[in-house]
């Protein structure tokens, strides 16, 4: 704590300090920092600081009161005591052509999806199009059923699932291909009863669907094939642009939340295996799930284990239970909450590493929600960086 | 076989009595239960009539709150629970695969007339928090005619941290 407050006031004077508002990160050190008449060796300029602080952004009476408050979260409802869910979690149910279309297609290959399978909110967003008018859905390769059952995961669980179609790599490549699509993610369940445990079978698909498509950005989310090095390699080998594994959720929280197999060091360790394997320039990519019962202090320690891992891209969404067979949700975070954990993430000037390439934050966010969108606006805005003198 | 029969039964009946029904006829003779959902009447009224074996089953969750339910025979504890709206959670569908549907039997006596949980079972259950010397997993306790009157405790919570290095006795 105390190497942080040092950090701060060795960067007082700087400008890039002083035109930007303070980061939660910045409050919380001065949270913890003594009184000034108790410590005299404190340079004068830590005073400057504070009383430009307290002109300029929330007093620290609120940040003290941020988790308690409704400022950082509401409270959720209970069979015992009923709460209307907060507006902001509301998401309209799907419809239109392009659903109908999209979902015809994927019934006539026999393919699946994680929107359909994990009942995401945003399937009739995604789907339809959105603003933009570019649909988008997740593709689920090896089967709809999964081999691990998390807290939080709605998709089927078995011990024995089907063996995966051999047809799924062509499939899903031909179905792709004919969306035209710019970014697409392609995911899977786990599959911890194969041999390769899936891992050739996800190659193969990423490897036809460049064939058929070389300009088309692929992203690959894939499980943690228990921290096997041949497997991450396999995957991170097969020409995509973005390896994702999602941690799912903080630290402390990981056997509460994941399937027992599961683990925040074997996920850190496959990121980091990607990062080596895979060719220069793909970007890691990570997600984490709040309203589990984390705190904020354990969001921020585990963005910080993730970015000295060398993860590019992180992303934070609401929480939202699929059924009463599931996890209860701790707590709804704000959109100003998770707007604070973006800035955090871009920032993140902690000793020396750089701020993730990018944070997609906010609730109904989710890992591959708007993926392609953000990561080519990330591409252009370095470009740019790149190209000044 | 009838144990099966009679689950397959009532899993049929229920799937039958899904669609909801236009506003309840005045009472005429039968006394029905009119508070209950239009569905849940007719359904408990086929279940009746047809007889489906049950036995009683209360369930005591961690504040101490009691609930009767009546299990047909050849179900899972933790179906009978998501049937009658118990907070018991069953992440993995009863494959085995997680330790949420973790129950624990309140009278040995019960906990003996089970069945020896198997090993994949006995994995899964040293994960659970709160473990006990009659801790089974809901999916696993299917319900038949000598666990009449069981009592099942819901444990705390479902979390798995070990605090202060807790290890969970083997069974």
């Amino acid at each position: 704590m105390h190497s942080r407050l040092a950090y701060v006031a060795r960067n007082v004077n700087s400008p890039r300090r002083s035109s930007k508002p303070p980061s939660l990160f910045s409050l919380s050190t001065l949270l913890f920092s003594s009184t000034p008449t108790a410590h005299p060796q404190i340079p004068p300029t830590l005073e400057a600081l504070r009383r430009r602080l307290a002109a300029e952004s929330p007093s620290l009476s609120d940040f003290v009161h941020l988790q308690s408050g409704s400022e950082y979260s509401v409270e959720v409802g209970t069979k015992k005591k009923p709460l209307p869910k907060p507006k902001w979690m509301k998401e309209s149910i799907p419809g239109g052509e392009k659903y109908t279309q999209i979902k015809r297609k994927l019934r006539e290959l026999k393919l699946h999806t994680v929107c359909e399978e994990a009942k995401c909110p945003n399937l009739g967003e995604c789907w339809s199009g959105g603003e933009t008018g570019t649909a988008t859905a997740t593709i689920m390769i090896l089967g709809d059923t999964c081999t691990r059952g998390c807290r939080f995961c709605n998709v089927k669980t078995s011990r024995t699932p089907p063996p995966p179609d051999p047809n799924e790599p062509s499939n899903v490549a031909e179905a792709i291909a004919s969306w035209g699509l710019d970014y697409v993610v392609i995911t899977s369940v786990d599959r911890d009863d194969l041999p390769d445990q899936g891992s050739s079978h996800f190659a193969e698909t990423v490897q036809k669907l460049k064939i058929l498509k070389p300009n088309m950005l692929v992203e690959a989310l894939v499980p943690d094939f228990r921290g096997d090095a041949g497997c991450v390699e396999k995957v991170a080998k097969s020409g995509l642009e973005v390896f994702a594994h999602n941690i799912e959720t903080v630290e402390e929280l990981q056997r509460e939340v994941r399937d027992h197999r599961a683990n925040f060091e074997q996920s850190i360790d496959v990121l980091m295996m990607a990062k080596k394997y895979a060719p220069a320039g793909t970007l890691t990519k990570t997600s984490v799930m709040l309203g589990c019962g984390e705190t904020p202090d354990q969001v921020l320690r585990t963005m910080e284990k993730v970015r000295a891992a060398g993860v590019d891209v992180i992303t934070f969404g609401q929480y939202m239970r699929p059924s009463k067979r599931h996890m209860p949700v701790a707590e709804y975070i704000t959109p100003e909450a998770f707007e604070n954990y973006r800035a955090l993430g871009m920032e993140m000037l902690h000793g020396i590493w750089q701020g993730f390439r990018y944070v997609a934050s906010g609730p109904m966010v989710r890992s591959s929600y708007k993926a392609g969108e953000f990561y080519i606006k990330s591409m252009i805005e370095a470009d740019r960086a790149a190209s000044l003198p | 076989m009838e144990g099966v029969y009679n689950y397959v039964l009532s899993f049929v009946l229920k799937l039958y009595c899904k669609p909801p029904l236009p506003a309840p006829p005045s009472p005429s003779g039968a006394h029905l239960h009119w508070h209950l959902h239009q569905e849940e009447h007719v359904c408990m009224l086929f279940k009746i009539v047809f007889c489906c074996p049950r036995i009683s089953v209360t369930f005591v969750d961690k504040d101490g709150d009691e609930k009767h339910i009546n299990v047909p025979i050849g179900m899972s504890m933790l179906e009978a629970a998501h049937e009658n709206d118990i907070e018991l959670e069953g992440a993995c569908e009863g494959s085995l695969a997680c330790s949420t549907c973790h129950v624990i039997v309140m009278d040995t006596e019960y906990y003996n007339k089970l069945e020896d949980p198997t090993d994949e079972e006995n994995d899964m259950l040293d994960l659970a928090f709160g473990l006990t010397e009659t801790s089974r997993l809901g999916c696993q306790v299917i319900a038949s005619p000598e666990l009449d009157g069981i009592r099942l405790a819901l444990p705390a919570a479902t979390r798995n941290f070990a605090v202060d290095g807790y290890k969970p006795k083997p069974h």
